[in-house]
């Protein structure tokens, strides 16, 4: 177990500078984790179970009856206790984890995202909204998906890549999910509430975002994508932030004093 | 008393028609049970093939109909393979079928303990099962999942809700009765000399998921009778415009249906238990560890149900807390699976279709438990929530862990039920080819939801290369499996005219075998009241036993 966590360390030590997306890196830390106690759990099982399956085969006239052992306490703690770590320790990884990939880092660019059937609006900082339909990810005539290239940019939503991006999540109607493909990340987006996930990608790149509570007939084409871009293309493709509408500064300045 | 007035040499099934309609003979009972199981499985099983057709190639190619989209046509399928397979298949085909046929033979008891409230129980059931089939009718397509989340389930985009409740409740009165029933038969209805600790595991699993019934069928009830007074009476449980909270339908509905996977799968784990025995000629490993561990999960799968809603909004401590006693599962289930194997050592193994089946079952069952884990560890539950993982999960756990125990019941039991002998060599061809189709068909599903991402519940998604070829293969997997039922199928319509099968073909002590006639006669024993030598066991297979059968 423990030459497992320092493998891991290493690996995920040299790793550390081309790491594609977060909070994926934590999510593969625990999914690397459990792979291995899950192989070694099941070789611990499958190979004693061959091995009695093909010696104690019947043989008639050699073997016709079992052995009258009905059963060894000592053993019986062994396989009560050993588990009984594993257990805990998995759940102490995934803990570890699991608070690095609901806390999202200082300075994230925050994004309001409002599920609807079937759709998504997201919702800038200076107020600048970008709507996808299910029906502008799809090809009306031959019926089928298209690829985030052929989708139409004025849908996409623009995110700075390797910056860490926020996400308040709420629903118009009934429950959605906003899942972010390529991060491994899913939070339901319920209506009268508000939920909250963070992401980054650093690599930039279009990627998916699929909806992923169940949510009636168009379900599977209530997707959205994300195009992460250079953090200078992002603010040209933003536009001016709210403050720098306000047509002249002077006006601003008596307002904030009243806050 | 009436026993005299029974011909003795009778069997079970030889009745008029009108005496099977009005029947309280836990037999025949169990037996409406069984095939108006099976009749389900088989129907819900084409539905999982049109699901795998629609999933095939990327598009939706299912047609609309009646003014409701193709994709429409597929929620309805989903919804009725997911509702018909865990609710008509994975629970009543043993507290129904197996539980009602079995208990008593096994427990030494002539009947049920309220032979007319189980009787009543099945035509509920019955009534629950007509209005399921009502729902073929397009106009009365339910979309909602088996699930049937709030505020989704109360939009018309749902379908009837009405129906869905009403479905559900007559599907609980049935339960909560049949529960009943199995819990006081077993409590007070043991013949003399069968005390707990020399019940068959069988007996004990149904008596655990009796008890989880009856606890957990009352927070279904009230989830979908809030659904019913929130659409049609205005009442505001779910609906957060008024007040209400979705969030609530959750925790009720997955309160009662997550401890209802243990309902489903502890029989499964009871049937690996009797064959293992049986066809290692070895007492049971660990027996009473084996009967405490079936208690534990019943148990604790009480505390666990909040890791189906590791990402719907609930606070993050709650999501850790659940975390570990979700995790916890896997101790009492690791117990059952360590015994199994211990069973093995010093064993005389027969390989015949029923111990193949356990050992396929057994096999599916780890690897599904194992695939467990990551939906637990709520870290990597963040990830996958929703995806084909999960789905792969449950079908290698729910879906074929818990159908080879019911094929590996079947044929076990078959001799007793029929009084004649299957087919074993069309039974093992059927066993190694669901073996082989079910891995293909649910690892790559697994596979998918891991490395790939996939949502579930999509009819459509994006034209991916790697992912329309993952589907190709899923699909040839569940056509071998396809291939592998029907076989199954065919082999016991067939073997009715089978040879003629012993009374106790398998010498075993246990009571169902060595005290009946095969099959079984109208009295169910040959000697009433039952009577057991002080050292028998169920599970009393080792030389110089046999004496006492």
């Amino acid at each position: 177990m423990r030459k497992i966590l320092v493998l891991l360390a290493l690996s995920s030590g040299a790793m550390a500078e081309d790491i594609f997306a977060y909070p994926r890196a934590y999510w593969e830390n625990s999914v690397t984790v459990w792979f291995w106690v899950a192989v070694a759990i099941y070789l611990i099982v499958a190979i004693p179970s061959v091995y009695f399956m093909v010696k104690y085969h019947y043989k008639p006239g050699k073997n016709e009856e079992g052995e009258h052992i009905e059963g060894n306490t000592a053993l019986e703690i062994v396989w009560t206790v050993i588990p009984t770590i594993i257990v805990l320790f998995l759940g102490t990884y995934s803990f570890a984890n699991f608070v690095k990939q609901r806390q999202a880092p200082e300075g994230a660019l925050e994004l309001k995202v409002t599920a609807f059937m079937w759709g998504w609006e997201i919702e800038y900082p200076n107020g600048k909204k970008v709507y996808t339909f299910f029906n502008q990810v799809a090809d009306p005539e031959k019926n089928i998906y298209l690829m985030p290239e052929k989708i139409d940019d004025s849908v996409k939503a623009y995110i700075p890549a390797g910056k860490p991006v926020k996400v308040y999540c709420t629903s118009r109607d009934v429950i959605h999910s906003f899942f972010v493909h390529e991060a491994r990340v899913t939070e339901d987006c319920v209506p009268g509430r508000i939920t909250k996930l963070w992401f980054q990608f650093n690599k930039p790149g279009e990627y998916w975002v699929f909806c992923r509570e169940y949510c009636g007939t168009w379900h599977s084409r209530m997707a959205t994508v994300l195009k992460a871009v250079s953090e200078e293309e992002f603010n040209k493709w933003l536009g001016p932030t709210q403050g720098a509408q306000q047509p002249a500064p002077a006006e601003q300045a008596p307002q904030q004093a009243t806050q | 008393m009436a026993v005299a007035h029974v011909p003795p040499s009778g069997t079970w099934y030889g009745a008029t028609l009108k005496e099977w309609i009005f029947t309280t003979d836990h037999k025949k009972v169990g037996m409406l049970y069984f095939i108006t199981s099976l009749v389900f499985f088989v129907v819900a099983g084409l539905f999982g093939l049109i699901i795998r057709f629609e999933q095939t190639a990327p598009g939706i190619h299912l047609p609309g109909m009646f003014g409701q989209e193709g994709a429409d046509l597929y929620n309805y399928i989903l919804t009725g393979h997911g509702a018909i397979m865990l609710l008509w298949w994975a629970v009543v085909v043993w507290g129904g079928g197996f539980a009602n046929f079995l208990v008593p033979l096994m427990i030494g008891a002539r009947d049920v303990a309220f032979p007319r409230l189980n009787s009543f129980s099945y035509w509920s059931f019955f009534g629950a099962s007509l209005l399921v089939l009502l729902t073929l009718l397009p106009p009365n397509w339910i979309k909602m999942l088996w699930t049937g989340y709030a505020p989704y389930s109360m939009n018309d985009n749902a379908g009837p809700t009405s129906l869905y409740v009403l479905i559900v409740l007559l599907y609980s009165i049935s339960s909560t009765g049949g529960s009943v029933n199995m819990i006081t038969t077993i409590v007070s209805m043991r013949a003399k000399g069968i005390g707990w600790t020399k019940l068959n595991l069988f007996v004990h699993a149904i008596m655990a998921a009796s008890l989880i019934q009856l606890f957990g069928v009352p927070a279904l009830m009230g989830s979908v009778i809030l659904l019913f007074t929130d659409k049609y009476l205005g009442t505001n449980f779910y609906n957060p415009m008024l007040g209400g909270d979705p969030l609530l339908y959750q925790h009720l509905l997955w309160f009662y249906s997550h401890p209802v996977v243990y309902v489903m799968i502890l029989p499964a784990f009871g049937v690996f238990s009797e064959v293992i025995s049986t066809m290692a000629r070895k007492p049971i490993f660990g027996y009473i560890s084996m009967a405490l561990a079936i208690y534990a999960i019943a148990f604790v799968g009480f505390e666990t149900w909040v890791h189906h809603m590791f990402v719907s909004g609930v606070p993050d401590w709650t999501r850790v807390l659940f975390s570990y006693t979700t995790l916890f599962v896997a101790v009492p289930t690791g117990i059952k699976i360590f015994n199994w194997v211990a069973t093995l050592h010093k064993a005389s193994i027969r390989y015949n279709t029923p111990m193949l089946f356990t050992f396929g079952g057994i096999l599916m069952f780890l690897i599904g438990g194992l695939t467990g884990i990551p939906n637990a560890m709520v870290s990597i539950d963040l990830g996958i929530s929703d995806s084909l993982f999960i789905v792969g999960h449950f079908h290698y756990v729910l879906g074929m862990a818990l159908t080879f125990a019911a094929f590996s019941g079947i044929y076990f039991w078959y001799p007793k039920v029929t009084g004649r002998m299957y087919s074993e060599g069309l039974g093992k061809l059927s066993f190694w080819l669901m073996l082989i189709g079910a891995n293909i068909m649910f690892f790559f599903q697994m596979y998918m939801g891991m490395a790939n991402g996939m949502p579930r519940r999509y009819p459509d998604y994006p034209p991916i290369p790697e992912w329309v070829q993952l589907m190709q293969i899923q699909t040839v997997g569940a056509l071998i499996m396809s291939v592998a039922i029907l076989l199954s199928l065919i082999n016991w319509v067939k073997s009715l005219w089978g040879p003629k099968a012993d009374d106790n073909p398998w010498k075993s002590p246990s009571l169902e075998w060595s005290m009946t006639t095969t099959p079984v006669g109208p009295n169910n024993f040959k000697k009433f009241p039952v009577e057991v030598p002080d050292d028998w066991h169920p599970y009393a297979y080792y030389k110089g036993y046999h004496a006492h059968i």
